[in-house]
């Protein structure tokens, strides 16, 4: 099968991935000078310390031995254990990460409800009013810094107004629901926990629209260019000529064929979340994958940055596979090659 | 999915779409936002002044400080003894002190406390260069077994360090890790507060300790937000969702002062710049040269003009508000003219400096520039080279740079922390002499200072290492610096002790709001 013959080169890719990156990133890691064990037992600590934190973290063996240790445990899913928090590096991935994707797809679709439309109006309506609008508003998105925008947000929506809260993820005094996918918005609902729901969704509005607002610039001008390429295709043309209706003939053939070439962009756009998710998260004391890293490059927490830069890049390939799949989805005429 | 989850999952947007209502805290709640999630809450483990928040909350020690002194006093321990030759120290344990699971302080947690400290042997045990062994006597007697003697040790017992453990967590205990990963979150103390609970990168909330001995605190619960931003922490302070906010920058202090909720507190403290000359690395190897660039510093000039006056002059190594410090001790000024003729009496010219620094303090940049633009003026060429900190400190460790600006803080209040970190050319490069000072005279001095009890001669012992050092100036001693932060006026009770940076009395402060 067709499918089979995508997905499983990628699988091995996929290993090949995380081998090269565990490789540079673990050579990296010993090539910035710094020392660990000094960060741990602290500056001022005495040599017999500083070996002792040494031994205990296995930094007095051998390099080798110590990445034939780390690949071994990687197999086992054991990304080791942060040396700032001592915890292990998988669970504060799996304490981070929901934070970062509920953030992040809640952006996503922000961005997708209203840039699909604004593209479409925009070519719709080619060098009207609001075709102006949008352009406008799509570079605004594009070029604007999101620390700068987000602080606006906060002034205007929390301090100013007190409308929207400006950190975190729930408001002080309201228990997280009990964690069952990680996202706040589905387990209070699943919990029929309606405080935390609202807290939750009243959280993420500020972060989300920050986060959307870039990627919505970005698919508004692309939905923009292919409408205005598909707009000229002979079959719409002779769809008009038959007498269809505008709505319809925008919504089932245009805006259908307008948007295989956006499967790709929309890949992307979830990439640019990730490292959006940075700053964002670091302005709006958002707990997730962003500010645990910062925080552990600022720290040299090399597990933690090791264990964040596999995460990342499986998840990359991942989403590089489902954009191909989409795509096949899409377009029957892939399938076939 | 059934009917009446849809019909719930409508009301909840429903109720989503009514307007946020005030998110006042409480009156018994405090909410402290900071930029950075503590590393750990374990004493064993702990070195940063982030986590001693934590560990100085949650748990009591032998001794303490009292209030804003930096003399201890007692806190678990009611009375100690000394034999005379300062080996042997007996304490008596107070009754009464309950851990927060009720079960009572006594020596055996004392003992259990310390043997764990001693085993993890990670920063906190370095306190403790001597401890032998510690003996239970009885339930309410312990006893410390010293292999020297060692001055600064009944001070070294008040230190986050030092903390009684309640020996019930080793039922945490996993893989051998004497319940490091468990305490690295929670907390098993006899203090007035509580882990709990800790979300990671988000807030910690802690709990009074029901079986606390000491009067029952005002605060219900303290909340240690995270808030990584500075303009978001200062936007939570003036809306009132913040009671106090820490690293705030000079400039931002000042506009704070503006509003007449908001107190700044700004408050002397022993947190030290200086800058370390690489004594081993000519031509910084030649006194003169050292002399000549401690004259070339425009100290009131970084004060004013950097530090917005937020700070004062260093006055030998030894800081002010601790015993040891020489109020009449030498201070370099400004003075061009000496500096040139120290310089041109070296007979050294043609001088190149490198002076390597790193954001982690944000007034290296600045002073390094001050520092460039006056040697400019004795016809010094002084580079500046930015690095990332752990890479500062490796270079600093190793003895690979000119000049390096440090900051210094003491874990406990004696002028060891200062004197025989500097100057014992025994603890050169990154435990703490990091100008590579080596005078056997001073050496001599200071050792003999930390193993004497006699508290009278211990300090002629340190002024006069004080004078021999700074004679030789090994160091540039730029600062002292304030303390900062921002409260609300409504906060009351806070005590400010100059050995408790970032550490607040939870236990006695109160909110009138």
């Amino acid at each position: 099968m067709a499918i089979t013959r995508i997905i499983l080169p990628r699988l091995i890719l996929l290993l090949f991935v995380v081998l090269g990156v565990a490789v540079i990133t673990f050579t990296i890691s010993h090539l910035i000078p710094g020392d660990p064990a000094r960060m741990i037992a602290g500056d001022r600590a005495s040599a017999e310390t500083l070996e002792n934190v040494r031994r205990n973290l296995g930094l007095d063996r051998p390099v080798v031995e110590q990445f034939t240790i780390y690949i071994g445990n990687l197999l086992q899913g054991d990304l080791g254990t942060s040396l700032r928090t001592n915890r292990p590096v998988a669970a504060d991935i799996r304490t981070f990460l929901p934070a970062t994707l509920e953030l992040g797809t809640v952006a996503l679709f922000i961005a997708i409800c209203l840039g699909v439309p604004l593209g479409v109006l925009s070519a719709v309506y080619k060098d009207g009013p609001i075709d102006q609008v949008a352009r406008t508003v799509s570079v605004c998105g594009i070029s604007m810094p999101v620390f700068w925008f987000g602080l606006i947000l906060i002034y205007v929506f929390y301090a100013k107004f007190q409308i929207l809260p400006g950190s975190g993820r729930l408001a002080m005094g309201i228990v997280a629901p009990e964690r069952i996918t990680g996202f706040l918005l589905i387990d209070s609902l699943l919990q029929g926990r309606f405080d935390a729901f609202r807290s939750a969704l009243y959280h993420i509005i500020l972060p989300g629209f920050v986060l959307a607002f870039a990627n919505m610039g970005v698919i508004t001008r692309q939905i923009r260019a292919s409408m205005l390429d598909v707009l000229q295709e002979d079959y719409i043309r002779t769809a008009r000529a038959s007498g269809l209706r505008k709505g319809m003939i925008i919504f089932n053939y245009a805006l259908r064929n307008a948007l295989i070439p956006s499967i790709t962009l929309l890949g992307l756009a979830l990439g640019d979340l990730l490292y959006g998710a940075v700053l964002t998260e670091t302005i709006f004391a958002w707990p997730g994958m962003g500010t645990y890293v910062v925080t552990s490059i600022q720290t040299l927490d090399f597990p933690a940055i090791m264990g964040f830069t596999i995460v990342a890049s499986v998840g990359y390939v991942l989403i590089n596979l489902l954009v191909d799949l989409a795509y096949m989805l899409a377009d029957p005429q892939i399938r076939e090659v | 999915m059934n009917g009446s989850k849809w019909k719930s999952i409508g009301i909840a947007l429903l109720l989503a779409s009514t307007p946020l209502s005030g998110a006042l805290a409480a009156q018994d709640v405090l909410v402290l936002a900071r930029a950075e999630d503590p590393p750990t809450a374990d004493p064993g483990f702990e070195i940063s002044n982030s986590g001693y928040t934590l560990t100085y909350a949650a748990y009591e020690r032998l001794v303490a400080y009292k209030g804003a002194s930096t003399e201890v006093g007692p806190e678990l321990a009611e009375s100690w003894t000394a034999d005379d030759a300062g080996l042997v120290w007996t304490f008596k344990i107070a009754a009464g002190h309950k851990f927060d699971d009720g079960s009572p302080v006594d020596a055996a947690a004392v003992k259990f406390s310390f043997d764990r400290l001693m085993k993890l042997k990670a920063g906190p045990s370095d306190a403790f260069p001597v401890l032998k062994e510690v003996e239970v006597v009885d339930p309410q007697t312990v006893r410390f077994h010293l292999t020297a003697p060692f001055a600064p040790f009944i001070s070294t017992l008040a230190v986050s360090g030092a903390a009684i453990v309640n020996p019930k967590v080793m039922e945490h205990e996993k893989d051998g890790d004497m319940a490091k990963a468990w305490l690295a979150e929670h907390s098993a103390g006899s203090g007035p507060y509580r882990i709990a609970s800790w979300e990671r990168n988000q807030s910690i909330v802690l709990d009074r300790n029901e079986h606390y001995s000491g009067s029952q605190p005002a605060l219900k619960q303290v909340v240690i937000r995270i808030v990584g931003d500075v303009s978001a922490r200062r936007l939570q302070l003036t809306n009132g969702d913040a009671d106090i906010i820490e690293q705030i920058p000079l400039d931002q202090a000042e506009a704070l002062q503006k509003d007449a909720s908001v107190v700044v507190e700004s408050n002397p403290s022993m947190y030290v710049n200086y800058i370390y000359m690489n004594n081993r690395q000519p031509p910084l190897d030649d006194a003169k040269v050292r002399q000549a660039i401690s004259y070339a510093v425009d100290y009131q000039g970084i004060i004013d003009g950097i530090m917005l006056g937020q700070a004062k002059q260093m006055r030998g190594a030894v800081p002010s508000g601790m015993w040891g410090h020489d109020p009449q001790g030498f201070q370099y000024s400004y003075d061009i003219e000496k500096a040139k003729a120290l310089l041109a009496e070296s007979g050294k010219g043609d001088i190149h400096l490198t002076y390597t620094f790193s954001q982690a303090d944000p007034a290296w940049e600045p002073v390094g520039l001050a520092l460039q633009a006056s040697l400019a003026e004795i016809g010094v060429k002084l580079d500046l080279q930015a690095v990332a900190d752990t890479t500062k400190r490796e270079l600093v460790a190793n003895g690979k740079f000119d000049m390096a600006p440090g900051a210094w803080t003491p874990d406990f209040a004696d002028p060891y922390m200062f004197m025989n970190y500097w100057f014992d050319a025994g603890k050169m490069g990154g435990p703490g002499n990091r100008s590579f000072y080596n005078n056997s005279k001073v050496t001599g001095l200071v050792q003999e200072a930390a193993s004497i009890v006699d508290e009278a001669k211990r300090k002629a012992l340190y002024i006069e290492a004080q004078k021999l050092s700074t004679d030789d100036a090994p160091y540039l001693y730029i600062m002292e610096k304030n303390d900062i932060f921002a409260r609300r006026a409504a906060v009351k009770g806070y005590v400010y002790n100059p050995m408790l940076i970032q550490v607040y009395n939870f236990g006695t402060m109160s909110k009138t709001e």
